[in-house]
């Protein structure tokens, strides 16, 4: 019944919101922990118009470039998420945990758990905690696969460095809205993926660098790379990564009020940079003129494209909102991925 | 029915299928229809008296005994609408006992609403960590049920009404049997449908009986009452014997109740050997 309103929702769609959403549900369902972003790497090489001539650096970053000259714009959303990574295998089977990225450690606790290896997925649970629940926040968090040795975790394929997250699925909500995990900043990657089937090669005047980015959930550290091998030829940096939305019943009002489902977001002040008035009011004009649905808003969070302003290269953030950020049940409206899309592309051929 | 089918059918219904499946239902505690609506499909011969309980006769004459388990869950139902689209839940079931972290549970996770017109996905909502950032941070109490607001992608009170789903409606986790380990099952409710899974097995499996056994899969037995159980008992009694079926679980009344499959088996073939009245 759940499929059939499913496939209902989507008859309804407009083949703009059905390709975003066939674009984006597939990149939600991989798994890619900060430093293990393959899998991503290789959906996002899958989804990607067939000229596209891709590189892959020594960070990890996947790279393509197109137009003509020198002084490239770039364009950069990151491929990973949030995790945990095997620590230590305990004498007693189960597993301690190193977190990769930041959140509420009790949105994982006594949850199912897949730990990701090369041979495929291990199943397992994060363990529930012993003490202490008169506390929200747990214990640092456990994971069992069942065994009650180091050894017989060892024989399941458990080995330390590996990761660690909760299964997850892309799900369709009413309207165009739509929850999972990780959709920062697979939406991100969808934007780009998107923007590049839909551009006009033959209006590019100026190079422009797509990059897919490893480890910023741990401290933006394939942007890094990235920025230090571009140095200070860059034009602009456009970092497009989730604009933290105050749109929740949860929220304080005082600022992050962008809507979802209003459109794409110019992420002008957050933790990280701030974008210049003149470059905010430029890309407003550029949305204007496309006829591309456009708030302004400040939110928290830092972004890749930070890493690119010690080389004198100007950032200038968009996002789109979301809800309930960092967590299994984030929400999204395939309408703010449609328009981000559009501004994307709006930048490569027009800016 | 084709040899695949029977094959199918069969497979579907060995305790180990049953107690995923079962695992994978949900039947808030007064709101079980879905799930007896399954077990009246799965068992032929049986019937659903006035409060929902479904049982099934096997044998006849004396003596005659009762075999139970309880199929109810603690759950939620909506209480409440917000002109916003947010619906906001009222606990079913549970009492003093209740897991201290149980409303916990579905902060910021997938939940299903069982609608007029069929399931419904909604997430509960959760504080962003990010915009936590940079805020006074101190130790809180956990989360309870009355800061849950659940998400349907709705933006209005009509919104929510046109999907089916009103005041009342059956809010439960998002339902995801998660195998692991060595034949180990994890899962809200595990060790109860677990218990109700080892049940049918044994039922399906056609024991010839001593006496009368009445087989009964029990509703409302987490609220004020085990009015359930006691109407099986007041209709159908009276029983020499009666026994309630129980699973020994993990992690009970978590997200990652586990029970072990191994326990399942061993529960049908003592269940079958109690109906032949050979057991204890």
């Amino acid at each position: 019944m759940m499929l059939a309103l499913v496939a209902l929702v989507a008859v309804q769609d407009t083949s703009r919101i059905a390709e975003a959403q066939a674009v984006l549900s597939q990149l939600v369902e991989s798994y890619g922990v900060s430093g293990s972003e393959a899998p991503v790497r290789e959906v996002v090489k899958r989804l990607l118009p067939s000229w596209a001539r891709t590189e892959t650096d020594t960070a990890g970053n996947l790279w393509v470039r197109v137009g003509p000259g020198d002084g490239p714009v770039v364009i950069v959303a990151h491929m990973d998420e949030i995790g945990f990574r095997v620590d230590t295998i305990r004498a007693d089977g189960s597993l301690a945990l190193r977190t990769r990225g930041g959140f509420f450690p009790s949105l994982f606790e006594a949850k199912p758990a897949l730990i990701h290896t090369a041979r495929g997925d291990i199943p397992a649970i994060f363990l529930p905690r012993d003490t202490g629940v008169t506390r929200r926040t747990p214990p640092p968090l456990r994971v069992s696969v069942g065994a009650t040795t180091r050894a017989g975790a060892e024989s399941l394929g458990v080995a330390l460095g590996q990761t660690i997250t909760m299964p997850k699925q892309y799900v369709r909500l009413a309207g165009t809205r739509a929850t999972g995990r990780s959709f920062d900043d697979r939406m991100g990657c969808a934007a780009l993926i998107l923007a590049l089937r839909g551009l006009d090669r033959s209006k590019l005047r100026h190079p422009v660098v797509f990059i897919f980015s490893t480890r910023e959930e741990i401290g933006l550290e394939g942007a890094e790379a990235a920025a230090r091998q571009l140095g200070t030829t860059p034009r602009r940096v456009h970092a497009i990564d989730t604009f933290v939305s105050a749109d929740s019943p949860l929220e304080l009002q005082n600022f992050a009020v962008a809507l979802i489902g209003a459109g794409a977001v110019a992420r002008a002040l957050d933790n990280s940079s701030i974008t210049p008035p003149a470059y905010v009011d430029s890309l407003v004009a550029l949305a204007r003129a496309r006829g591309v649905a456009l708030q302004v808003g400040t939110t928290n969070g830092g972004n890749d494209g930070s890493t690119f302003t010690p080389y004198g290269v100007i950032d200038v953030p968009m996002g789109w909102p979301l809800r309930y950020s960092h967590s299994p049940a984030e929400v999204i409206d395939l309408k703010d991925l449609v328009s981000l899309a559009d501004l994307v592309r709006a930048i490569a051929e027009d800016w | 029915m084709n040899a695949l089918l029977v094959l199918v059918s069969l497979s579907l219904q060995n305790p180990e299928s049953l107690a995923e499946r079962f695992a994978g239902m949900t039947a808030v505690t007064g709101y079980e229809q879905a799930m007896t609506d399954t077990l009246l499909a799965l068992l032929p011969g049986s019937t659903r008296d006035r409060i929902g309980n479904v049982t099934l006769t096997l044998g006849r004459g004396a003596p005659k005994r009762l075999v139970s388990c309880s199929l109810d869950e603690i759950g939620y139902a909506v209480g409440n609408i917000t002109d916003k689209g947010y619906l906001t839940l009222r606990r079913v079931g549970g009492g003093p006992r209740l897991y201290a972290l149980f409303d916990q549970q579905i902060e910021g996770q997938r939940v299903t609403l069982f609608g007029r017109r069929g399931p419904v996905p909604g997430v509960v909502a959760v504080r962003s960590t990010h915009l936590t950032r940079g805020r006074p941070a101190t130790p809180e109490p956990p989360f309870t049920v009355d800061n849950a607001y659940v998400d349907v992608g709705a933006s209005s009170r009509d919104d929510v009404l046109a999907l089916g789903v009103g005041v009342l409606t059956p809010v439960s986790l998002t339902k995801r049997p998660h195998r692991y380990g060595d034949r180990l099952l994890a899962a809200p409710n595990a060790g109860r449908r677990s218990a109700c899974a080892a049940l049918a097995s044994a039922a399906l499996s056609r024991p010839r009986v001593r006496g009368t056994v009445v087989v009964a899969f029990t509703v409302q037995s987490l609220y004020a009452d085990t009015a359930g159980w006691k109407a099986v008992k007041n209709v159908q009694g009276p029983f020499e014997a009666a026994r309630e079926v129980t699973m020994p679980s993990r992690f009970a009344e978590t997200a990652v109740e586990t029970v072990s499959l191994r326990d399942v088996d061993a529960l049908v073939a003592d269940l079958t050997r109690w109906m032949v009245g050979t057991g204890p």
